[in-house]
């Protein structure tokens, strides 16, 4: 159990034991408990005062399958508010082979000056100059990272949108295959990264020092059967492996609650193009992989290799999110096109859900016409480019908007909403307005009460404690480095007390199934601690105008929640 | 008797060979023929899936079809 403290002022790294109040805390839990206690609520996110934090979860690194998720934390130079943002890929669990519990950046250094930190396998930890990758986009970056270090390294790096500080960067990270082709996309804390001057972090897979469990014989028979939970669900082992996350697209579309067109229409014509269905049907007809490995530890295999007609590669993975907001916001119905967004993306280290509704403001707006595929490639290429046009872009739709002096932009605290429009999923608007970091699909999504019928999604009743209820369990999901699509299991009776198993045997405890909300709680506590004394107040916690005001079709409901409503979110 | 047109979604549309998704597979059900009959019909469990949605609406098991519907399946999902 060990910090790296990384002062990119001073150009020092040093180790340090975890203090106790840190103890026992992991991923989205230790970031945001750090934050709230030693980042200033004021300070300015791309200054000196603010901290970068990489967390593996609590489980990260150990057997336990679908472990992965690295959470990164700052104060978001998008939002203002607290971040976490989480990526699987390979680096948590190598941090967590390594005993490391924490990278923690501090400081910032000199304007233009570039540094990686290295991690090797015995755990010696260097900051290395970076000046000859500068502007460098990802996959050239990568590769050159894995020439120079080996391929069993695992790599953090921004491109050129996170060097430009700009406000819709994200942090990609490698895949099991060596692609910078997952993010922490949310938040912006990309620039937060190229304003600390940190072009990279590589961290060797092969590391052996892992901190110790505490009864290993009991974790690993828990770990066995949780695995075999997860395996045996079908969303989780059969849906996901064979559609990926894009198996979304046709739920949300029969719902009449897809955002498209900007967020005019709730059905989006030609969804069936854009697919999971037609996805896989394309990807397996040019020889692609529908089911990919992305992540160490994974059993589920949602990720994809999407190529294109020749059968070469032209991302990984596609997933719903992102066919959503380059397709759906975009009117795009075309899968090579989105598949090129969102390798661009990848590419350049921006966010595919702020760049892709970023381009649909814009397109209403009256810049191109929606479903212009060249158009929205061109858009992306500008922020590349940096010109004027690209700099505001890659800061996202808000930046956008205000540009364009475009009423209609979707965002809650200036970071865009997710693919399920509030007006057709009331719950999850209630997260969007209330998550202490913005709009954010992965903090409280509430659509399985929908289709499993619990729910009435068009009708207030009920919406405010299934958002509480979620975002309570996300927390503690990220917390625990646990995949929120394998975290579906913890809902089955087998799948709980096998992972509350496992969580025991790890740390040595005898927690009851009241201590994984309890985990959230805290977490949550912390964030919007952090938000008060940012100043951020209730009044923060809504969702722009239109979508009280403009019905959306084909339910032609608006958005239905009370203020008073809303402000019961956290009432614990 | 009535006719009701099935579009399956997720992996669903796996048990049924030669199944066409610009089609979709027309059932031949009885009149006043509820949600679970159509699901009895077809064969597919809740354990499974089996998600019934008509014009942008969740039906629940016990709810009737018409004549004429056309009838999403779908799998639960739980976000992504």
């Amino acid at each position: 159990m060990k910090f790296v403290k990384v002062n990119m002022s001073e150009k020092s790294v040093q180790f340090q034991e975890v203090p106790k109040d840190y103890v026992g805390l992991g991923g989205r839990g230790l970031t945001s408990v750090m934050i709230n206690a030693e980042v200033p609520p004021k300070c300015d996110p791309l200054g000196s005062e603010n901290k970068l934090i990489f967390a593996p979860g609590l489980l990260s690194g150990t057997n336990l399958v679908n472990t992965s998720r690295l959470s990164i934390g700052a104060k978001s130079p998008l939002t203002g508010t607290i971040k976490e943002s989480n990526a699987g890929g390979t680096v948590a669990a190598a941090l967590g082979h390594l005993g490391i519990t924490a990278i923690i950046v501090e400081g910032q250094a000199a304007r233009g000056d570039l540094s990686i930190l290295r991690i090797d396998e015995k755990g010696e930890a260097n900051l290395l100059p970076a000046q000859a990758y500068k502007g460098m986009r990802t996959y050239a970056f990568a590769k050159k990272l894995l020439e120079a270090y080996g391929e069993k390294t695992a790599i953090l790096c921004i491109g050129p949108a996170g060097e430009s500080q700009l406000t819709a960067a994200s942090v990609q990270t490698t895949d099991i295959d060596g692609r910078p082709c997952r993010a922490a996309g949310r938040g912006g804390l990309g620039a937060v990264m190229g304003a600390k001057g940190l072009k990279a972090i590589v961290v060797d897979q092969r590391g052996k020092s892992a901190d110790a469990i505490a009864d290993p014989k009991a974790f690993n028979e828990a770990a066995k059967a949780f695995a075999q939970t997860i395996k045996a669900h079908p969303f989780s082992g059969q849906m996901l492996p064979a559609l990926g996350t894009a198996g979304l697209v046709a739920p949300v579309n029969s719902l009449g609650a897809f955002p498209c067109y900007n967020a005019t229409k709730g059905v989006l014509e030609g969804w069936e193009k854009i697919s999971g269905e037609n996805m896989a049907k394309i990807i397996t007809e040019r020889g692609g992989k529908t089911a990919h490995m992305g992540c160490a530890q994974c059993v589920v295999h949602c990720s994809n290799e999407y190529v294109d007609k020749q059968g070469k590669y032209v991302t990984a993975s596609l997933e719903y999110e992102t066919i959503w907001s380059m397709g759906g916001m975009t009117g795009i119905t075309d899968l090579d096109t989105i598949a090129k967004l969102d390798y661009l993306c990848d590419d350049i280290g921006l966010d595919t859900m702020s760049t892709g509704v970023a381009v649909a403001v814009a397109m209403d707006a009256g810049q191109a016409k929606f479903g212009d595929g060249e158009a929205a490639i061109r858009m992306v290429e500008e922020v590349a480019k940096g010109t004027e046009f690209g700099k505001v872009l890659g800061n996202g739709p808000a930046a956008v908007g205000k540009h364009l002096k475009h009423h209609r932009v979707p965002v809650v605290k200036g970071q865009s909403i997710a693919a399920y429009d509030p007006r057709g999923m009331q719950g999850n608007g209630v997260t969007y307005a209330t998550c202490p970091m913005g709009a954010d699909h992965t903090a409280g999504n509430v659509i399985g009460d929908y289709l499993g019928g619990a729910l009435d999604p068009l009708k207030p009743d009920g919406q405010v404690a299934a958002s509480r209820n979620s975002q309570i369990a996300m927390a503690s999901v990220d917390t625990m480095g646990l995949c929120l699509l394998a975290s579906v299991v913890l809902k089955t009776p087998e799948g709980g007390e096998a992972f509350l198993k496992a969580l025991n045997a790890k740390l040595g405890t005898n927690l009851g199934p009241e201590a994984i909300p309890a985990f959230g709680i805290k977490v949550l506590q912390a964030e919007r601690e952090f938000n008060r004394k940012a100043g951020f107040t209730s009044k923060d916690d809504r969702l722009p105008e239109f979508f009280y005001k403009e019905p959306l079709p084909p339910h032609n409901k608006v958005f239905l929640i009370s203020d008073v409503d809303l402000d019961s979110t956290f009432n614990f | 008797m009535m006719k009701v047109t099935v579009r399956f979604f997720g992996t669903l549309s796996q048990k049924f060979p030669g199944y066409d998704p610009e089609k979709g597979l027309e059932v031949e059900i009885a009149d006043g023929a509820r949600v679970k009959d159509l699901l009895a019909r077809l064969r597919i469990s809740e354990v499974k899936g089996g998600v019934v949605a008509v014009d942008g609406k969740i039906l629940h098991l016990e709810n009737p079809l018409k004549q004429g519907a056309s009838v999403h399946l779908l799998q639960t999902v739980y976000g992504g």
